[in-house]
């Protein structure tokens, strides 16, 4: 049994455990974990979708450059929800803990543990980039909000009309 | 990074403070305080505008005074429970919607995944029946015998200042939205529960600044912004020159102008805002295409009606403003710009408060003849409704190529949906302007998802809670982002204009916001015209 034939019969156990996880650092969980609907539940139906994306990818071994579209998608619901920046990102870390759980716990894979070395290494890769994505988002946040207090101010000296910036180029 | 033992990490992930309670979520709820901190609460109202407005006819905004929510001391006035106790029987006994919400939820949990707030946090009293339970806790306490006898055993418990708090903390992170309601078998309005709740908390100053605001603006002098009427005029007129500049075609623009046909009231974030001021310029290229007798008023200056958010008083006296000003004018009847909450005041409440409005006339189309029986007693026809009206007759000139730079899809304004039903008429003129698509079932019509910071919470201080409020129709603008390319997220409400153009530019920077009838006037073809390729229709720059 090599690792990449592991990940493979256990990756949807894994992911579930994993997803299960991350999404109990919610108060009121149940629903999340449950409804499958991605537009009824988009915290539970994003976090199922990035962490399966994430989980193919730190399996396999890819580039981590690649890590980037499921952590943002991950991410960017996590920085605005009231975390702080290390309980956003610390989930990701579990996937490590819950792969040993879930290889001990089949006989016949139980030597893959102490094969992860690779894994554990791409997982501390994803969860440095999901810091700087995390930042990303925060900054982002704050743009967004000094975006909207600009366009109000600008609405009393009607610096955005149109009209106002063609004889402001004019003068 | 060494391996993590799932239960530190746990440690770390679930425990200490988290979610808008700041506490240890697996206590009871009742037990469970609030913790205000910056970021999740908006800033109290300033005393001179709770002042002001304690002083106007009609209104009472009590207990005015300095107060931070984060501090422990709210300076309350010394009797506040006797005036909260004493406000809610008198809520209680004057509206019979509100004994009977408190009366007959049994608790189904149909409501409690349903609320955008609730898919946005996690926090279990952003599920609407629990948000309910936070009032309906205190009237089963003083007003029922069970609570009397069983208290706590009775789903009962004690006014404290812990429970006004809370009172704070969610009636301010629910938008009124109603989706909830839609899916109670009661048909519960939770909405008119958080209107209660806010109601209450005004009893002993208790509010906040966005709202109170913008609502002593509108009673001072006609609208939101407190703009005076030569300004608010100069708004309009610069816009008629932008339109001229990019049409070739000079709007015919009148202000207070007796004996029109027809008055014309729109939010005035339209004609002062990006992006509601090419809306407004929509409306202008519209009005002139089918020569519309109609006038602008600069008293009426505002279709928002901050009111809705404050008390019914506030409402009343806000809603009758546009009503004396049509009577001062003698027009014929109202039309009424793309505004969401102006629209539930008119159709749920302006005929008990201020209705029905019999100097006006039963209004008609003066273009196709059309009769708007659905506003026989308002008097007050919805700009869509006009417009689908005059393209089902054939009455507009409409060239959808004109839209080509455009893929658009349809934000169902909470109010205008949920409150009067407009569903069909925004396709229909979608249908002959542009190329749009639908967003996934569950999110649209009388299912869609609130912007996240209506009912006057979109102010900056709280923008990590709106964009996890506007998470779940964020998510579904997304999808048709990806799947269709879609640019643009058409809707009709100035409060929706606003924020959730910020909702996109956090989760999808590609996507912009626009009112529907900046589609329609992008399409249409005036006569006269020396309109050249517009590639951004009324938003192009020209140099």
């Amino acid at each position: 049994m090599d690792l990449a034939e592991g990940f493979r019969n256990h990756k949807e156990k894994i992911i579930n455990k994993w997803v299960e996880y991350t999404l109990s650092s919610y108060g009121s969980s149940k629903f999340f974990k449950k409804e499958r609907d991605q537009f009824a539940n988009p915290v539970g139906g994003n976090t199922r979708e990035a962490l399966t994306a994430l989980f193919s990818l730190l399996a396999k071994g890819e580039d981590s450059q690649q890590f980037k579209k499921p952590l943002e998608q991950l991410l960017a619901i996590r920085a605005v929800q009231e975390f702080s920046p290390s309980q956003a990102v610390a989930p990701l870390n579990a996937v490590k803990h819950i792969t040993r759980e879930v290889f001990k716990a089949d006989k016949e894979r139980r030597h893959l543990v102490d094969e992860l070395y690779d894994f554990d290494f791409a997982v501390d890769l994803a969860v440095l980039a999901a810091f700087d994505i995390y930042m990303r988002f925060r900054e982002r946040l704050y743009k967004v909000r000094i975006d909207e207090i600009r366009s109000g101010n600008h609405v009393l000296t009607d610096a955005k009309c149109p009209s106002n910036l063609l004889s402001e180029k004019n003068k | 990074m060494s391996v993590p033992k799932l239960e530190q990490l746990s440690k770390s992930v679930v425990q200490g403070p988290s979610l808008a309670t700041g506490a240890i979520p697996t206590m009871d709820w009742m037990d469970i305080p609030v913790a205000f901190k910056p970021g999740n609460y908006a800033y109290p109202a300033k005393a001179e505008k709770v002042a002001y407005l304690d002083s106007q006819k009609g209104l009472h905004f009590p207990n005015s005074r300095e107060w931070s929510p984060e501090d422990d001391d709210w300076k309350l006035p010394e009797n506040w429970k006797d005036i909260i106790i004493k406000g809610l029987a008198e809520r209680l006994e004057k509206f019979r919607s509100l004994k009977i919400f408190m009366d007959c939820c049994v608790r189904c949990g149909a409501c409690a995944d349903k609320c955008h707030f609730f898919l946005g946090t996690g926090d279990p009293k952003n599920m609407p029946v629990l948000r309910a339970e936070l009032l309906r806790s205190v009237y089963r306490n003083d007003f029922t015998l069970a609570g009397k006898i069983l208290g706590k055993m009775a789903g009962a418990r004690e006014m404290t200042v812990g429970v006004l708090k809370e009172w704070f903390m969610y009636s301010y992170q629910c938008t009124e939205c109603r989706r909830c309601s839609v899916f109670c078998p009661y048909g519960i309005d939770t909405a008119e529960v958080t209107m209660m709740l806010r109601e209450l908390l005004h009893l002993v100053g208790v509010g906040i600044n966005w709202i109170l605001e913008p609502a002593s603006n509108s009673n001072r002098t006609g609208n939101h912004m407190g703009l005076q009427p030569h300004t608010f005029k100069d708004n309009v007129e610069f816009l008629v020159d932008d339109v001229e500049n990019l049409t070739g075609v000079r709007p015919n623009i009148s202000f207070n102008r007796k004996g029109a046909e027809i008055l014309f009231i729109t939010p005035s974030a339209d004609v002062f805002a990006e992006p509601g001021l090419y809306t407004a310029m929509g409306y202008m290229i519209l009005f002139e295409a089918i020569g519309l007798d109609y006038t602008w008023s600069t008293y009426a200056s505002e279709g928002g009606n901050f009111g809705l958010f404050t008390n019914n008083e506030t409402m009343k006296k806000l809603n009758a403003k546009m009503y004396a000003e049509a009577e001062r004018l003698g027009v014929k009847y109202i039309l009424g710009g793309e505004c969401g909450h102006m629209w539930r005041v008119l159709h749920q409440y302006m005929d008990t408060m201020n209705g029905p409005a019999d100097f006006l006339e039963k209004p008609v189309s003066p273009i196709t003849g059309t009769v708007f029986e659905n506003a026989a007693s308002t008097k007050m026809v919805h700009i869509s409704e006009f417009t689908a009206d005059l393209i089902r007759h054939g009455k507009l000139k409409l060239d959808k190529s004109r839209n080509k730079h455009v893929k658009a899809t349809w934000h169902d304004s909470c109010n205008t949906a949920r409150a009067m039903g407009l569903l069909d008429e925004p396709r229909y003129i979608l249908d002959h302007v542009v190329d749009w698509v639908e967003m996934p079932e569950n999110t649209i019509r009388e299912q869609t998802f609130c912007c996240g910071s209506g009912t006057g919470l979109n102010t900056d201080e709280i923008m990590e809670l709106r964009m996890r409020a506007g998470l779940p129709r964020a998510n579904a603008v997304k999808y048709v982002h990806e799947k269709f390319d879609v640019n643009m997220l058409a809707c009709v409400c100035a409060i929706d204009r606003a924020t959730l153009t910020s909702l996109m530019n956090y989760w999808n920077p590609e996507v912009g916001v626009c009112g529907l009838t900046e589609l329609v006037a992008n399409a249409i073809v005036q006569e006269g015209e020396t309109r050249p390729e517009l590639e951004e229709g009324l938003r192009t720059m020209l140099f």
